[in-house]
């Protein structure tokens, strides 16, 4: 059986930054013809855990779920969670494969998991589109990343979410740019795209422009700084914003450390 | 526009609500000789004595007789001059109400109407003294201003406006003695505009008179307890501060009003009006008097047993906190 | 006293004022003509020789005052008002209909020549009573004549503005009281008996005079008199009689309020045109 860490780490790997094959989708049209007459389903899986995510594909575009799928065109199943999550993280490990129907599907799918590596930290692009690519990779990552986190029941941020009363920490990027909330309540939490309407928010992260947001959320400039140079502004709970960036760097260290 | 007013914060300081009310009546009396008082054998109790001894020849006592003092103020208006009119609010609201109702709010007439003792502020000397009602029933009137200042200096900010504005108006204090909420006179005071006294985002206390004070000491204290509370001073229960309700609404979701005064027609019931009609979902609490007549005792004491004081509000906003309104149950991640 | 030509001048004005009450109730289906008919010659008085007012410009601030305590003797009021031209008297033909300036009871707001709205019993003598002590106050010379019913006595507003006028000696005000006797339910002295009327008022500090209500030459001495007192308030109690005019309806509570159809109000004009 794998271990907690090991666990919440699959589950962020494969419910959020998986998932975020969609937005590679929506911002690179010029890959749309790696669908053309695309229809197979890829599971992604552990023998040592329960942990488990299909993704399927068709002309329409991507469906992710976690789960097993109950006819998968290819299968990857790790012996060892620790190995899947090595593998989503950049390193090196193999999967047994089973399924070569679906070798096809595989290979067209390969694209758009390599595009994911942008979400490494030492992916740091100079071209605009693909500095604007990660930060709405990014953003979407940090609000279900730490849903999850939560939803799987890690111990800083659901101890947290179960006291808090129903707040929204809202992440923009000024005119017209990408937004994500995360909103949680007794316990509950969920990530949002888009501005969360219904109230104001407890703490909102508003980044200048694509090029701020970027040098933030990659931690190449500290929030310190970046408010004081003009590329964030944060408006809300003070003590709020603290909470924030402590469980972004908690998100952080348990993807990437 | 509160020119011309002599005392200083020294003064304030030893003056009572009552008394700053009456002083801020006389000095406007001497700036304007339209202005009459009125008052129904309580010029003592009312402070309005004040201008009795400095304007004796515009103030009269009609004794203890309120319907006819409320139609005589009528007719004074209708001659061009501006009666004030002062006793205690349960009969200048209830005993003298049809007069309120056909003479100066029907017709029309600009009398300006000061009770005093409203709530239970007059605790001790029991129900037949106390009103819970005045601010339900001089809501229904159609063309009165109603107004419940939280303090002194706010009294004395809403005497100066209603006598500045054309028509008949209701201001409701206590009995004199409460402390004081803001610093000095000089804040923005506007009928009809809520003060936001602390801003939040957890949930909003909206309250009125005597109680605002409490809700304010209930905010900081749950400040410290981590949570978000916006305070708004809503002086004017008639015309309400109805955008600062629906701000409320869409930026905490979670509203309690507070009052010294029955929960049956009064801030409460204009609020739950205005959160009703904005269409959207909102939890919801009335502190006041629950359908019930109080018991005897020092107003403080009453406050805390009736959970108007920071004690009870505090209380109240660990319960709605917790409360679900049916909107937004939907806890899955959109990916 | 009265010169003969005056007398017939306001005992004409009279008669054919009643008959335009009569019109006016019969086109409009039904009013307090009982009470109209008690209390008009008090009104043809004060209308016709005393009061100070000017019809172009029914707001002038030292004009004297008017109050009809008793609201619904209102369309014996309007009748009065038009035909000293405050308004079109054409405009009466809508008298209780919906959407009129006139209803029941007159609206200050609506029908120019009314100074308060009154209806409900008990708040003329307090308003009157109000402008009487704010024309004295700011310099102004003009008299408050308020006309109350005997039923209305029974309202204890009244009493509290009685007090109040003796205390403040409102000697600018005098009061009438149209003592026909009745009110809806019936005679007053059997309901809530107000007898002996002159002494409560003198009790509360006002000057009684007793008069005939429908003698001009009584109710004019009474008037001049109260205008000259200058120690108390003058009440004149006026003994008149419910319906005066139309013999079918003297003193019956019944015509307290009512229509009249065809018939009856051929009838009604006929009993008028007799009256001297």
């Amino acid at each position: 059986m794998a271990d907690h860490k090991e666990e919440l780490k699959a589950r962020v790997f494969l419910r959020s930054a998986l998932p975020l094959v969609k937005v590679v989708l929506s911002e690179r049209p010029n890959y749309r013809y790696l669908l053309y007459k695309a229809d197979g389903v890829i599971q992604f899986g552990a023998k040592d855990s329960q942990q488990a995510a299909w993704v399927a594909m068709s002309p329409e575009g991507f469906e992710v779920k976690p789960g097993l799928h109950e006819n998968p065109t290819i299968s990857l199943i790790f012996k060892r969670l620790k190995d899947l999550n090595t593998f989503f993280a950049g390193g090196t490990a193999l999967p047994s494969v089973s399924g070569v129907k679906g070798v096809p599907t595989l290979l067209r799918f390969l694209p758009f998991m390599l595009k994911l590596k942008i979400l490494m930290p030492t992916a740091m692009p100079t071209d605009p589109a693909e500095k604007e690519l990660k930060v709405r990779m990014l953003m979407q990552m940090i609000a279900s990343g730490l849903s999850q986190l939560n939803k799987g029941g890690d111990e800083f941020l659901s101890s947290y979410i179960k006291k808090s009363p129903d707040r929204v920490f809202q992440f923009t990027v000024e005119n017209g740019g990408p937004a994500n909330y995360l909103r949680i309540k007794a316990g509950n939490s969920k990530a949002g795209a888009g501005t969360y309407a219904r109230r104001r928010p407890y703490v909102h992260m508003i980044f200048k422009d694509i090029d701020s947001a970027f040098e933030v959320l990659t931690q190449r400039v500290g929030t310190v700084e970046a408010v004081r140079d003009g590329l964030l502004r944060v408006e809300g709970a003070m003590e709020g914003s603290k909470d924030i960036g402590a469980f972004m760097q908690h998100l952080d260290k348990l993807t990437m450390g | 526009m509160a020119q011309g007013l002599t005392w200083t914060v020294e003064d304030a300081d030893s003056m009572t609500q009552a008394e700053i009310y009456g002083e801020v009546l006389t000095q406007i009396g001497q700036q304007n000789e339209k202005v009459v008082a009125l008052t129904a054998d309580l010029a003592k109790s009312t402070k309005i004595g004040r201008f009795w001894e400095k304007i004796p020849e515009r103030f009269y006592n009609f004794g203890i007789a309120e319907a006819n003092m409320i139609a005589v103020a009528s007719g004074m208006a209708e001659t061009g001059l501006i009666p004030v009119v002062s006793t205690f609010a349960t009969f200048a609201s209830m005993r003298a109400a049809e007069f309120v109702r056909t003479d100066l709010c029907y017709q029309k007439r600009n009398v300006k109407i000061i009770a005093t003792h409203s709530g239970t502020s007059f605790g001790t000397a029991g129900t037949t003294h106390h009103c819970i009602e005045d601010l339900s029933i001089m809501r229904t009137f159609p063309g009165m201003t109603v107004i419940a200042p939280a303090d002194a200096y706010e009294t004395a900010r809403a005497v100066s406006a209603a006598i500045e504005m054309e028509g008949p108006v209701y201001i409701r204090i206590g009995r004199g003695f409460e402390p004081p909420l803001h610093k000095s006179m000089d804040f923005d005071f506007e009928i009809g505009k809520a003060i936001e006294l602390r801003e939040g985002t957890d949930v909003t206390v909206i309250a009125t008179g005597v109680t605002v004070l409490h809700a304010v000491e209930a905010a900081d204290r749950a400040q410290q307890q981590g949570v978000s509370v916006r305070v708004l001073d809503m002086h004017t229960i008639k015309p309400l501060d109805v955008e600062a309700v629906v701000r409320a609404v869409q930026d905490t979701r979670r509203i309690i009003t507070v009052e010294d005064h029955s929960t049956i027609g009064g801030l409460g019931t204009a609020v739950a009006d205005a959160i009703a009609a904005s269409g959207k979902g909102c939890a919801f609490a009335k502190l006041g008097y629950q359908d019930e007549y109080s018991i005897v005792g020092y107003p403080e004491d009453l406050l805390h047993i009736y959970k108007l004081d920071a004690d009870g509000i505090l209380e109240t906003i660990g319960l709605v906190l917790k409360q679900d309104f049916e909107q937004d149950e939907n806890w899955e991640d959109e990916i | 006293m009265l010169s003969n030509k005056e007398r017939k001048f306001l005992e004409d004005t009279a008669r054919r004022l009643r008959e335009r009450i009569v019109e006016v109730t019969y086109s409009c289906g039904g009013t307090h003509i009982g009470g109209a008919m008690s209390q008009h010659e008090l009104l043809i008085a004060l209308y016709y020789k005393y009061l100070n007012i000017d019809p172009t410009n029914p707001r002038w601030p030292n004009r004297d005052r008017f109050v009809l305590s008793k609201g619904h003797g209102g369309v014996g009021h309007a009748v009065i008002l038009a035909d000293k031209g405050f308004f079109d008297t054409a405009l009466l033909d809508d008298f209780n209909k919906t959407g009129s300036p006139f209803g029941m009871h007159l609206d200050w707001q609506t029908v120019p020549g009314v100074d308060v709205s009154t209806g409900s019993l008990g708040h003329g003598l307090p308003l009157a009573l109000g402008m009487a002590l704010g024309g004295r106050l700011q310099g102004l010379d003009y008299h408050v004549y308020c006309v109350m019913s005997d039923g209305e006595l029974q309202e204890g507003s009244i009493w509290e503005a009685a007090m109040a006028a003796s205390q403040f000696k409102a000697t600018n005000l005098t009061a009438f009281v149209d003592r026909n006797k009745f009110s809806l339910d019936g005679p007053t002295e059997s309901i809530m008996a107000l007898e002996p009327l002159d002494k409560k008022f003198e009790a509360f500090g006002w000057r009684v005079l007793s008069i005939d209500g429908h003698d001009f030459d009584q109710i004019c001495e009474a008037i001049e008199t109260a205008q000259a007192e200058k120690e108390k308030p003058v009440i004149i109690i006026a003994d008149t009689i419910k319906g005066k005019g139309i013999d079918f309806m003297e003193n019956q509570a019944a015509w307290h309020y009512a229509g009249v159809d065809a018939a009856m109000r051929d009838k009604a004009l006929e009993s008028i045109r007799k009256m001297k």
